[in-house]
Order: structure tokens, then sequence, then C-alpha cells
């Protein structure tokens, strides 16, 4: 348990001062509520966020969302804005391994009653369509010459191929292609790895859920995106897999060595990084765009499936289902962006490690569509209780670099978890409440139970409450698959 | 408190002892291994079984054939060789579908191992875990008394 006293600034912000460790550049600063502080004081996120603080170039704070907890160098929910201009630094470790893993939410105009009797076969159809579960490999095969064309055209190359529509790229975080990508700055491993993985779900907390609207908060923002109480919804939440894996591990050896080159002195090594205008950095920035790319392609390919799979089981196709894109975002990835920092335009490296980006109404990267609203924020909860669709705010621009919480975040260890939790039991329990769950792993189960993570509503209060991330409407699970 | 996985292993057709060659620990987010043993070649072989005995559980052997991998790393210090080895055999085993069963340490010295990875096809195994890669986070590794010990995150 960490012995560090924070500073309560308001109900729901919490800082850790600068003078907490020599080496900090910025505070700290936590957005949580006393309940869910209980929780991040049990491992040794606040620690990590001190960490972070020592990043050469960062700017104004360390935060921490709601959902934090302890990572390997960043802590998982944490956000660390660089200025680019002075020296500002990129960290491999502040995106993690599973670049751009992230979450996608598409909607149906099919309501519960339509779907509460066929839930057990439509969810078994999904097992079976869509390819789950370590290494598994997908059915969407692609050829060694297409391989750089995924890395270059992310979600563009899965709609060329037939696999959705211009409307989905619209409604896809960078369009689903983010520009810069550099196939040459990636190792031949890299794309060994990532070779069979294409088109498949992965495993550990990676899911496709069938889930119902059992809430809304905000009309206005429900109207506009065409969402209603009982409405079913899909959602996919995976990442670049093996690829995006090498990647990390190749750059984050890279950067360690690269440390004492730029005269960086860091208190974990996990946080190695390199001024983002150096060599290092924009070979890593080549690479990791290349990886980001292949997981956008990677959620586009399995939204295909998905609706092919309802489009068998509803014998209708998936336009007349209404199974449109709301929106894909990434939560562990780098940008880099402009923002206002006292009042002056900047260039900064936006770390979002476990983080989502949510920019506010107006805002020019965001769809054309979403404009009045803001962007649409995915929030998957665990695979008992919830999950939420907000949209970004002015006060996360002005705040947290147009940044919120990503899930729920994890309370209990896997080990932990898997002790004690029974699987079977844990599968009747999720029955009584009508939810049907098929897993590839014979430990996801107990791993990924309720109890092992933290009350996704209390987490979602705190970003709404603070005003970092404004609630549309609440889902509930019905139909999970998981890894 | 500590949940200990016991293996047992054959070495020279002569049973040997049972060794408690690594613990898992907790972490909130990740899998935290403790391993020991009594030399450094002994702690880089028991690196290998530990991820495969956290990964992997075996089932029917459909493919029989055994795949022979030289495996080679530098490092600038003890600990990240430990940790580019673990991820070496991780990158490896997803990258050409293989569970390491044994490993073979030619050489090893505080920056440079040689080895001969010996793995299976994958497909003989039930994968419940997948390890993305070893972390520096917390990373210890040394000797202490009389043995090698080696802490290492493993991000799953």
């Amino acid at each position: 348990m960490s012995d560090l006293a924070l500073e309560k600034i308001d109900d729901y912000r919490w800082r850790i001062p600068k003078s907490y460790k020599p080496g900090m550049r910025v505070p700290g600063i936590i957005y949580a509520s006393e309940k869910l502080l209980k929780s991040i004081y049990q491992d040794k996120a606040l620690e990590q966020v001190a960490n972070v603080a020592f990043l050469p170039g960062i700017l104004k704070a360390s935060l921490a969302m709601p959902d934090v907890h302890w990572g390997f160098g960043f802590p998982i929910g944490g956000v660390a804005a660089t200025d680019i201009e002075e020296g500002g630094v990129i960290s491999p470790g502040g995106v993690g391994y599973d670049i751009n893993c992230g979450v996608r939410l598409l909607k149906t105009n099919l309501q519960y009653d339509d779907i509460k009797d066929r839930l057990e076969k439509l969810t078994y159809r999904l097992f079976s369509d869509v390819p789950a579960g370590v290494g598994s490999e997908g059915n969407i095969k692609v050829g060694i010459k297409e391989e750089k064309e995924i890395l270059l055209k992310g979600a563009r190359w899965a709609v060329e191929k037939g696999f959705g529509t211009e409307e989905d790229l619209e409604c896809t975080e960078e369009n689903g292609q983010i520009p810069g990508a550099d196939p040459s700055a990636v190792s031949e491993r890299a794309f060994q790895r990532g070779r069979a993985q294409s088109g498949t779900l992965g495993s550990g907390n990676h899911f496709l859920e069938v889930q119902v609207i059992d809430q809304l908060y905000d009309r206005e923002a429900c109207d506009t995106l065409g969402l209603d109480l009982g409405q079913v919804m899909v959602m996919i939440h995976t990442g670049s897999r093996g690829f995006g894996y090498q990647i990390c591990e190749d750059y984050s050896r890279k950067m360690i060595q690269a440390l004492a080159k730029y005269k960086i002195n860091l208190p974990d090594r996990q946080l190695a990084c390199a001024p983002v205008t150096s060599d290092e950095a924009k070979a890593y920035l080549g690479a990791m765009r290349c990886a980001a790319n292949y997981a956008w392609a990677n959620r586009q390919c399995l939204m295909h499936l998905a609706r092919q799979a309802f489009e068998r089981e509803f014998a209708s196709s998936w336009q007349k289902l209404g199974m449109f894109l709301i929106y894909d975002v990434a939560h562990n990835i780098a940008k880099i962006e402009r923002h206002k920092i006292d009042g002056k335009e900047k260039m900064l490296c936006v770390h979002r490690k476990g983080a989502t980006r949510a920019f506010g109404p107006g805002h020019p990267d965001i769809p054309q569509r979403y404009k009045k609203i803001g962007q649409p924020v995915i929030i998957p909860g665990d695979m008992g209780r919830n999950s939420y669709l907000l949209v970004g705010t002015e006060q996360a621009m002005e705040e947290t670099f147009g940044s919120t919480c990503h899930g729920a975040g994890r309370l209990q260890s896997r080990t932990a978890a898997s002790r004690s939790i029974n699987s079977d039991m844990l599968l009747k329990e999720l029955a009584s409440k009508g939810i049907i769950v098929k897993a590839s792993g014979r430990n996801t189960l107990a791993e990924e139970a309720p109890a092992a993570y933290k009350n996704v509503n209390d987490v979602v209060d705190v970003v709404h409450n603070a005003g970092i991330g404004k609630r549309v409407c609440r889902m509930r699970p019905l139909g999970v698959i998981k890894g | 408190m500590a949940h200990f996985f016991y293996l047992f292993h054959r070495n020279n057709h002569s049973f040997h002892k049972v060794l408690k060659n690594y613990e898992v620990l907790e972490h909130t987010a990740d899998i935290r291994l403790k391993i020991k043993a009594l030399t450094l070649k002994g702690l880089f072989k028991q690196a290998c079984l530990a991820i495969t005995g956290v990964s992997a559980e075996k089932e029917k052997l459909l493919y029989p054939e055994k795949h022979k991998i030289v495996v080679t790393q530098k490092a600038d210090n003890l600990e990240e060789l430990f940790v580019n080895w673990v991820n070496e055999l991780l990158s490896l085993s997803s990258a050409e579908g293989l569970i390491f069963e044994d490993v073979k340490i030619i050489r090893v010295n505080e920056k440079f191992i040689d080895a001969l990875a010996l793995g299976r096809d994958a497909r003989n195994y039930k994968v419940n875990v997948e390890i993305k890669a070893a972390t520096y986070h917390e990373l210890k590794v040394g000797k202490t008394g009389l043995f090698w010990q080696a802490e290492v995150i493993l991000d799953v």
C-alpha cells in the first residue's frame, strides 16, 4: 500500500505535489472519488503517476484517470503530454505493448425483445464466426504484399477489400488510418508475429459483446446518435496483438540504450524515452503508427465478421439490421496533437496509456455528424455490469489534453481472481442475470470476473462529475465472447 | 500470499529432484514471477520453463516433431540480458508457433547468452495465457546467498 499523502483539490481531483520526489517536473493529478481512491492506494499506481512526472518536456501534470491501476512504468489509466519544442519525449512504455488497443461500438435497430429468445444461438454463432483466443488465427487471410498496405492504410485497407463502408472510416478515430506510418521501421519479427493474427480478437480482457441500452442520460446526444432505450448494441475490444507487442519491445530496448545519449534520468527503465525530434523517436512513431493502423484494420475486420454473423442469424442484410458504427476509439496510443496551453497553441506528444481521447464539441478532428455533441467515447465495463457511451467535453480539452478514462480498471490481480473465483459458479451467476458467456481460455473467465474490476459506474461518475466526459447512455451485457 | 507451482523434470534419464523453481506473485494487472536457481545457467533455463508453465498446458501430442532454435542475446548488464532473453523466447514462440519445452544453455555470462531452445508445435498445447512481454518495471536479477534469483513482471 502506498503511504503517499495526496492533496485534495476538490471531490474529484487530488494532487501529488511536485515536492514528493526530487526529479518530478510537474505535479501528479488524480481524478477519483474518495471511494475509488481507497482501491487506488492499494497498489503502486500513485508511485507510477509520480514517476511519469520525470519525463523531459512534460506539461501541466502527470494525469491519472479514475480507472488507474498499477501497470509497468506508466500506470494503466495515465495521460502525459510533452512539449515537442521544449525537448519533449515519447516513451514506448507510455503507449504499452498492445498498441492501439481500443474499442468500437455499433448500433442495431433490433430491440431486446427481438433477440432475447435467440440470444444463446446468436452468442454461439458469434463465438464460432469470430476467431478468439490466444494466438488465434484469422479467417481473413492476408497476402505478403498486402501486409505493408494494411500498415499504411489501416481500416481503409479492410474497407477497400469490401469489409465495410466509407461511413465506418468517418466514424473511426483518425479515420482508421493514422498518417506517418513507416513499415521500414518495423522489424521482420514483428511482421512474423502479426502475419496470422489479422481479424482475430485475442485473449485476456479482449471481447465482443452484445449489449442493450438500459439508461439514457442525454436525450439530445442520443437523438443525434440514433439511440434509445432497449436498443441492441455490439461492442468490440481488441488491439494490434503480437505485431504491436513486438514493436513496443523492439523500441523499448532501443530507447533504454539511448537514455545516456540524451542524458535522461528516470526512476524506471520501462519509462525509457527519447526526444520526439530524435531519430529513435521518429522511427518509433513510424512503427507505432503501423501497429495503430494494423489494430484499426483488425477491429474493422472483426466488425465485418460480427455483421455477417448477425446477417446469417437474422436472414437480413446488416444495413437492414441498422448495424452502423457509432465510433471507434484507441486507448493505448501516443499522438502528435495541437493544444492550447496558457492561451498559446503548441504541438504536443500526448500519451494515452489506458485512456481515451475525448475531444469536445466543435473540434476539427471529429466527424461533422458529431461536431455539435462532441466525440463519442466508449467505456467498456466488466462482463457482469455495465458499459458506457460518453462524449468529449471542452473541459477535457482544457484540463486533460482532451482525454478521459478507458474502462473499469482492474482491482484484483489475475492470480487472486483465479484463486478466489469459481468459473462454474460465475457462469451460473451471470446466467441468472440473463448474460451468456463463451470464453476460449480456461482461465479467462475467473480472471475477467466482475469482482476483479472496479465498478465502472463509480469510474464514469467521476469523469462525468469532474466534467472530463459527459454521460450519454449506459449498456448492460447480454452475450459475451471472451478470448 | 505466493502461489507455488512445482515442476518436475527429467535429466539424463534419471528422475531429478523436485524443484520449486518459480513462484507467481501478486500484481494488479499482470503476472510477477520469482525464479530461483543454483547457477546462472539454471536461472535462464528456469525462466524458459516458467513462462511455458505459466502460459501453456500440454494436451495430446499431435505434432511430435522437435524444433531446435539457436537463441543468442546480448545486453549491457545482467538485468537487461534477462529481459531480452525472456522476450526473445516469447517472441520466437509466437512467431514460430512453438512452445519451448526445454533449453540448453551453451554459454552465459552477465552480458551474453548463447542457447539452444527446444520447442514443439503450439497445437500440442492448450495456451491459457498470452504473455505479451517481460517488462523492466521492478526488475531484479542477481545472486542472493547461494542462489541466483530473478523477479520480473510479465505483461499479460
